[in-house]
């Protein structure tokens, strides 16, 4: 009896300590609920204190506009605590109100209401996957390309989200710096130093959602290039600084060569031949003497107030070029300022007779032959030279001098036209070697009766028409009224010296030259024929 | 022989004359072959079908950066009301907040916005539209008024209902194209049922309050701005999706 009373009183000691201990269980927490990609979303809670007996619990939902209770369709899916709500039950831009009731033997408790107000303000996308960094080192210039995929799940095709990146990179351990890409997989970072570390990570949003979190970071290191090639560098600092040297050793050393080279000294006056000391300390007749007995003068020939010279007139180059006879001579023609001269033809060539040759006798008379009208005309006159040595030869011209120059003053300017000279004609009396002797007028009288002369009283005349630099005359065309030019009025003739074989070919062609522009005339019927 | 001085009067005036018109005439050629290259380059040719897609891609893209943006000073608005008026968020009741616009079917999903029609959803962007164009005037009316907001707000305010009217132009224009070119059928109503809509629900939205009225159009814009999204990756999915 008393056992038994015993063991009942135990029994109920034991009850009402079990009682006591157990209770209904604790108040859950819902933490909180994300959508990954805007088309699911998981809720997870936090259980209270199970009171010491098995709880469950359960998640109850409703959705904006409909008093329906629903319970979560899955628990499972995502872990223990969780609720994840598949794409059916999802609806964005619906309210959620959540709650959370624990159950166990005794009782259950419910948590407070968790509202969502929209699920676009719980989306979080994932990290982006696959976030690989890789150095590139293209032509020394290093930079980094960073490659990703979007986060898991996320529908880019239909336009549904729209996802935006973020990259972090950190040098070190300075200050990160965040990028924006534009492109969906691929990034590169150019300003990265050679030799730095880098830590790279990445984070991406949806929508303007809230950001993910950041991916696993990659730590890279530049190689630095410049330790690489520094014994390049080296080799090439040395190799360049032994010809530098080596330059300077020569420079230093040949220096006065070298300052000659550079400067050359200016040289101080010095005539040649004579003592410089002499100049300096000598008496007044030594420097005379040395000075003056140094030259070489030549000496001094006999001016006449008008130089002249034989001129070779020819319309032939090839007269020119292959006479050997004129080709000795050494004519020039020194026309004094002031002194136009107006030289008849001469031929001077015997065997090319087309001029009618006038040989001045010492009568000053010019005695015109008779010469045969060729094609190639020529007219030659021989014209003294100023250089000495020409003078026997200068005689013995078969071309001997004209008969009949026409010296046109020049009165003042030298620009003065044409029609307002003064046109002088005189008779070459002689010609003397390298003179030519002149006939004053009132001797003119006296020259006008040459024979062979009377029937030509107008005589053809040639105007020079302009003398080429010192080497040439061009005479004119006859073009006026004059019926004894008439016949004669294809003639033209080229005047040229001897000396100026060469500048021979003026503007005139054979033949072509003459234009009368009204200058004094040249008579050139009985000395020549032209063509 | 060649100075030009010695030419006669009477051989340069038409020689100089005859060279400025066929100089004036070269330029004119140049100038018009390249217009006419131009213009040849700028006209596409009713046969050419990828550039009628290129220009709706690109209408697509015009509003579809509009909507977003009337959508991001919507919720700068709401953020800032709820910042200012409404400190404790525990005050906000589920009863009370029911938008004037909720009587329009909505695709709430990316699966049942794909599923719908093209033509129904065009009408439902238009619809939404058309529904909150009186609401934003008078909201900014009422803001502007009674000074409730500061000036950012005012202004805000002011912004978000010209956007909210020239987005709906905008998509009108898209409409239409789409329309030109086929895309969709002609049975898209152009303003004939969103006023329809509008008269039969007219005055509901006088009575909301401001807070309702912004979490509504936050809300509402979102939606418009997903569904023109899912619209132009339906239709010229080949640009930028």
């Amino acid at each position: 009896m008393k056992r038994r009373l015993g063991l009942a009183v135990l029994l109920m000691l034991s009850a009402a300590l079990r009682c006591r201990s157990a209770s209904p269980p604790g108040k859950p927490v819902l933490i909180g609920c994300r959508s990954p990609e805007k088309e699911t979303f998981t809720c997870w809670w936090e259980p209270g204190f199970n009171g010491g007996l098995p709880t469950r619990h359960r998640l109850f939902y409703e959705k904006e506009g409909s008093e329906e209770v629903h319970e979560c369709p899955d628990y499972w899916s995502a872990g223990k605590n969780s609720c994840f709500f598949g794409k059916e039950q999802t609806s964005i831009w619906v309210e959620y109100s959540l709650t959370v009731v624990a159950f166990n033997a005794l009782g259950n408790t419910s948590s407070d209401l968790f509202k969502i107000d929209d699920v676009m303000k719980i989306v979080k996308p994932y990290t982006p996957e696959n976030v690989t960094v890789l150095v590139n080192d293209t032509a020394n210039t290093p930079y980094l390309c960073v490659s990703w995929n979007h986060p898991p799940k996320v529908d880019t095709k239909s336009g549904w989200t729209t996802i935006k990146y973020e990259l972090r990179v950190q040098k070190e351990d300075n200050k990160p710096e965040i990028f924006h890409p534009n492109k969906k997989n691929s990034f590169k970072v150019y300003n990265v130093d050679p030799g730095a570390t880098y830590t790279v990570d990445m984070r991406c949003q949806l929508d303007q959602s809230s950001w993910s979190e950041w991916s696993t970071a990659s730590v890279v290191k530049i190689p630095n290039y410049f330790q690489n090639e520094k014994p390049f560098w080296i080799l090439v600092s040395i190799f360049s600084v032994i010809p530098l040297l080596a330059t300077i050793c020569i420079v230093v050393l040949k220096r006065k060569f070298v300052k000659q080279w550079l400067l050359p000294p200016v040289p101080g006056p010095k005539i040649r031949g004579v003592d410089v000391q002499l100049l300096k300390s000598g008496r007044a007749e030594d420097v005379i003497n040395a000075l003056i007995g140094n030259q070489n003068f030549p000496p001094a020939a006999a001016w006449m107030d008008q130089t002249e010279e034989y001129l070779l007139v020819s319309d032939s180059n090839d007269w020119l070029l292959t006479d050997p006879y004129i080709s000795q001579k050494k004519k020039s023609l020194v026309i004094p300022a002031g002194v136009q001269l107006e030289i008849q033809c001469r031929t001077s060539a015997p065997a090319q007779s087309d001029c009618e040759n006038a040989e001045v006798g010492k009568d000053g008379k010019v005695e015109p032959d008779h010469l045969a009208q060729t094609k190639e005309s020529v007219l030659n006159v021989a014209a003294p030279s100023v250089s000495s040595g020409s003078k026997e030869a200068a005689s013995g011209n078969a071309a001997g001098p004209t008969g009949y120059v026409g010296i046109q003053q020049h009165k003042g300017t030298q620009g003065a036209g044409p029609n307002a000279a003064q046109w002088d004609y005189s008779w070459v009396k002689e010609v003397n070697g390298e003179t030519i002797f002149i006939l004053k007028n009132e001797d003119a009288a006296a020259g006008w009766t040459v024979p062979g002369w009377e029937e030509n009283t107008a005589a053809d005349y040639s105007r020079v028409k302009e003398v080429n630099g010192d080497d040439v005359v061009l005479l004119q065309k006859h073009d006026s009224a004059d019926s004894s030019c008439k016949k004669k009025e294809d003639r033209s003739a080229e005047w040229t010296n001897q000396k100026a074989k060469s500048r021979h070919g003026s503007d005139c062609g054979k033949g072509a030259c003459l234009q009368i522009a009204g200058n004094g005339y040249v008579d050139s019927v009985p000395r020549f024929y032209v063509e | 022989m060649f100075q030009l001085k010695s030419w006669p009067q009477f051989v340069l005036l038409p020689l100089a004359a005859g060279v400025c018109a066929v100089w004036v005439g070269m330029v004119c050629l140049v100038f018009c072959s390249r217009l006419s290259g131009m213009k040849a380059a700028s006209i596409c040719g009713n046969a050419q079908a990828e550039c009628h897609f290129l220009s709706l891609a690109n209408l697509f893209d015009r509003v579809i950066q509009h909507s977003a943006r009337m959508h991001g000073i919507s919720n700068d608005l709401h953020s800032e009301f709820e910042l200012y008026f409404l400190p404790s968020k525990n005050q906000v009741s589920r009863v009370g907040r029911n938008c004037h616009t909720s009587n329009i079917l909505t695709p709430n999903g990316k699966e049942n916005a794909q599923r719908i029609e093209r033509e129904e959803l065009t009408e439902v962007i238009m619809k939404l539209l058309a529904a909150w164009r009186d609401p934003l005037w008078h909201f900014h009316q009422s803001v502007a008024r009674n000074h409730r907001f500061n000036g950012y707000g005012s202004n805000k305010s002011l912004e978000m209902s010209d956007m909210a009217h020239e987005l709906r132009k905008g998509v009108q224009k898209v409409v239409e194209k789409m329309q030109t070119l086929g895309v969709i059928s002609n049975s898209v109503g152009g303003l004939a049922s969103p006023e329809a809509l509008l008269a039969a629900d007219g005055s509901g939205w006088r009575f909301m309050k401001d807070s309702d009225l912004l979490y509504c159009f936050r809300r509402d814009s979102n939606k418009i701005q997903n569904y023109l999204k899912i619209l132009k990756c339906r239709i010229v999915p080949e640009h930028g999706c």
